[in-house]
């Protein structure tokens, strides 16, 4: 389905992809080609104006995962194991955050879409501060991506999507070198939403994006002043602007554990739905420990 | 035949509604300005609803349904006049209902009454709160009125009251923010933002309305269209070019221009360009069978056509 605006003839942006794409080397347009054929095979309900009702448009999706897709392929020359093990309908993948800026929940989703059989669109569930911020909103929910609030998982998951959570949030990303491969708290609504809606569970563990960069340490006050969850210092950052939150070429393993299904009800007490987060903490801990014992080193 | 009283009837609305009634009601009205050129059956009187007059009215004229869609709803103006006569208007009128035994009670509220806050997951039930005025307070007095309406459903269970909470009307007639905003030519949205919205067309809201009514309708109740579009489509599609400016400059732009009388919209309502007010129609699609019959193609076609109700 071709854009409206296409037909005015004011897509600027659309131009300007256009005129980008033909520029580029072949083999990026072949990654374009392939993201465009899986994406195809991706079941949606459209409406007349190409959104699904979540906000989420394909085309969007294919311009913002292409840089992914790149990323994934050349920089972090991403390798999965158990992509597999991923069922079909409902699922939330539950993984490991870390790395100053979300490249994980990238190339989780680049994962989903390029390896998975049949591929599948992995929506993001953000932090209540996301849409605050310009760009990275509207980016966001072209994407398929929400605010995480519980109603929005719910829906996500009645309507049959593959739904990526980070239950650590900011509290995972931004934490320092240091505590690389150290799972911090888990929030425990996700599970709550599994027993709910009967959803099964796949630990995921990345392997990588914790070094991607190491952070010093976090300088809460100043972040508090400028309204972030957290300004890290890192050896690039700030030193070299914006520019050096950019990650370093590690490799990245995505490893995807056997799916969990949890049996009771999403009303039980906090005992024992942590004791559930437990389960799933381990089992995202065996994966991280299991895949850097493969390892060599961060680079390869 | 019963009658049905229509508050604020010489609003377009309302005298739309008024007219798609007709055929199975004995009409009548009330408004604060006269309607010229009203069809013959159509009885109304110009009152206040505050003064009494007002419930002289509703003592001669004795209905057995009460349509309220009085309230002022220009931002620009006297504040407190606006909240005066909107918040004591309402009141006054939940009053002479239960005083004068009306059977039902539909009363017209707003979907922005949720206000539009990074929080707000998509497609809001009724029971979500309704934070419009954190960061609007222009619109206080339309989560009053909404507030006293849904607490009277439950106070006063002997008149079965129905609170309609719309996404935003469009069409040709349609006078609402949303409507005025996506007539311009260039309306300005604030950059790096695109919200979703949803937007149903003027006949069908009648619809609902009359529906609500003819179902006997006791609740709160979201009133939805055919779907969501990215509001740069929603630009797109009714020939506007957006203006795109960053927040920090756009606010005072806003600020300024509406206390100049330029447009309509205090600064408030800019958050509404920013985060999505989505509601779940479901409780009304079940309590009432509600399906809207327009697609969005066909409310941007109208839209696009401006034309005053006679």
């Amino acid at each position: 389905m071709s854009a409206p605006n296409e037909e005015r003839g004011d897509g600027l942006l659309d131009q300007l992809a256009e005129r980008l794409m033909a520029a580029l080397p072949d083999s990026v347009r072949e990654l374009d080609a392939q993201i465009g054929e899986r994406l195809a095979r991706i079941p949606t309900s459209l409406n007349e104006y190409g959104v699904d009702r979540f906000g989420m448009e394909p085309q969007s999706v294919r311009r913002q995962l292409l840089p992914g897709a790149l990323l994934y392929r050349r920089y972090f020359r991403v390798e999965t194991s158990g992509i597999e093990r991923v069922p079909t309908g409902r699922v939330l993948l539950i993984a490991n955050h870390a790395g100053q800026l979300p490249f994980d929940a990238m190339m989780l989703s680049v994962a989903m879409l390029l390896e998975a059989e049949p591929p599948r669109l992995a929506r993001g569930l953000g932090e209540y501060w996301i849409p605050r911020l310009p760009f990275v909103s509207s980016a966001a929910t072209r994407m398929g991506g929400l605010v995480g609030t519980p109603e929005n998982c719910r829906a996500l998951l009645d309507a049959e999507e593959c739904v990526m959570v980070f239950p650590e949030g900011v509290r995972g990303m931004n934490k320092t070198f240091r505590e690389r491969y150290r799972l911090q708290r888990f929030g425990t609504g996700f599970v709550r939403l599994a027993l709910e809606t009967r959803t099964p569970i796949v630990p995921v563990g990345i392997v990588g994006s914790e070094e991607q960069q190491p952070g010093l340490f976090d300088l809460k006050p100043l972040a508090k002043l400028l309204g972030m969850p957290a300004f890290p210092i890192t050896p690039t950052f700030p030193l070299l602007g914006p520019l050096g939150l950019f990650p370093l070429p590690v490799k990245y393993r995505i490893h995807f554990g056997e799916p969990l299904r949890f049996a009771g009800s999403a009303a039980e007490e906090d005992a024992a739905i942590e004791a559930r987060v437990a389960e799933v903490r381990t089992a995202i801990d065996k994966l991280l420990e299991a895949g850097r014992r493969q390892r060599k080193s961060i680079f390869s | 035949m019963n009658k049905v009283l229509i508050t604020g009837i010489a609003s377009p609305l309302g005298r739309r509604l008024a007219r798609r009634l007709a055929s199975g009601w004995s009409v009548c009205g009330v408004d604060a300005r006269p309607w010229q050129g009203r069809p013959r059956e159509i009885a109304m009187h110009v009152v206040d609803l505050r003064k009494r007059g007002f419930e002289e009215v509703v003592r001669s004229e004795r209905p057995d349904a009460v349509v309220h869609l009085g309230v002022l709803r220009e931002m620009q103006g006297d504040a407190r006049n606006r909240h005066d006569l909107n918040v004591r208007g309402t009141k006054s009128l939940l009053d002479h209902c239960a005083a004068f035994e009306v059977g039902q009670l539909v009363v017209v509220s707003t979907g922005t009454v949720y206000g539009a806050a990074p929080e707000n997951p998509l497609y809001m039930s009724e029971d979500e709160p309704l934070s419009a005025s954190r960061s609007y307070p222009e619109i206080r007095d339309r989560v009053e009125v909404d507030a006293l309406a849904s607490s009277f459903v439950w106070r006063v269970p002997e008149v079965r009251t129905a609170v309609l909470r719309p996404v935003h009307v469009m069409g040709p007639h349609a006078t609402g923010m949303m409507a005025d905003y996506l007539r311009r030519a260039r309306p300005p949205i604030v950059l790096g933002y695109d919200p979703l919205v949803q937007l149903i067309h003027e006949d069908d809201w009648a619809e609902a309305i009359a529906l609500a009514l003819s179902k006997k309708l006791a609740g709160v109740f979201n009133v939805t269209g055919p779907g969501v579009v990215p509001l740069r489509t929603a630009i797109a599609e009714t020939r506007g070019e957006p203006l795109a400016l960053p927040e920090f400059a756009l606010r005072p732009m806003v600020r300024g221009a509406f206390a100049a009388g330029l447009v309509p919209w205090p600064e408030g309502a800019l958050d509404y360009l920013k985060y999505p007010v989505t509601l779940s129609g479901e409780r009304f699609a079940q309590a009432a069978g509600w399906k809207p019959l327009f697609e969005l193609r066909e409310i941007f076609a109208a839209h696009r056509e401006r034309r005053s109700e006679p």
